[in-house]
């Protein structure tokens, strides 16, 4: 199988767990849901597996840059909504409505100690590709 | 840095897709290189180079 043919299996395979999850979702049914989406997902998998993708150095430069912007965007961005929305919520300051404010401290929290992870998944990531590619060591 | 990737091509009898087969690399990648538009790594610049029999210099040349 091809890498247009997977493609376009994708596609089907994506509209299908969305017409399931909106059936479900219209039913209210989570198990439909869930069944939906781990049907569509383990499909997904077979089709992979049958597939030859080929990826090469160029594929594996893109991904590392679109990570690479993907980190520096999302951190400070993620970063300085946490400290705004702690800012708001310790500060009784009501910007987005007239009513109170329950979940901005909660969300502020969540955004902070997401970005605490993400800097620390980074920084763990860095520290073992640096050991991997001869960083960090004192020989000469 | 330029490359003569596309003149090789042609003298080997070459497509990209065939190019691309040979050095395991997608077509896409082939068509980036020779428009100069990604610079391929060293493994990859010694690898066509001996699929070509040539050095490496003989390709891949630097400057303008």
């Amino acid at each position: 199988m091809n890498v247009k043919r997977y493609k376009q299996i994708r596609i089907a395979v994506a509209l299908f767990v969305g017409f399931i999850v909106s059936i479900a979702a219209v039913q209210d049914s989570y198990i439909l849901a869930f069944f939906g989406v781990i049907t569509g997902m383990i499909f997904l998998v077979l089709v992979r597996s049958k597939t030859k993708i080929k990826i090469d150095e160029r594929e594996k430069t893109i991904r590392e840059k679109a990570a690479q912007m993907t980190y520096a965007i999302f951190a400070p961005t993620i970063g300085i909504g946490a400290f705004l929305l702690l800012i708001l919520s310790y500060g009784k300051i009501s910007v987005f409505s007239k009513g109170d404010f329950t979940y901005l401290e909660s969300l502020g929290m969540i955004f902070a100690y997401l970005t605490l992870f993400l800097i620390t998944l980074y920084a763990i990531s860095y520290y073992f590709f640096n050991r991997k590619y001869g960083g960090g060591g004192n020989e000469e | 840095m330029k490359n003569k990737i596309k003149v090789f091509r042609a003298m080997h009898d070459l497509t990209q897709e065939q190019l691309a087969e040979k050095l395991d690399v997608s077509r896409q990648t082939i068509i980036a290189i020779e428009s100069n538009r990604y610079l391929p790594s060293l493994g990859l610049a010694f690898k066509i180079a001996n699929l070509f029999k040539v050095k490496v210099e003989d390709v891949f040349v630097n400057g303008n």
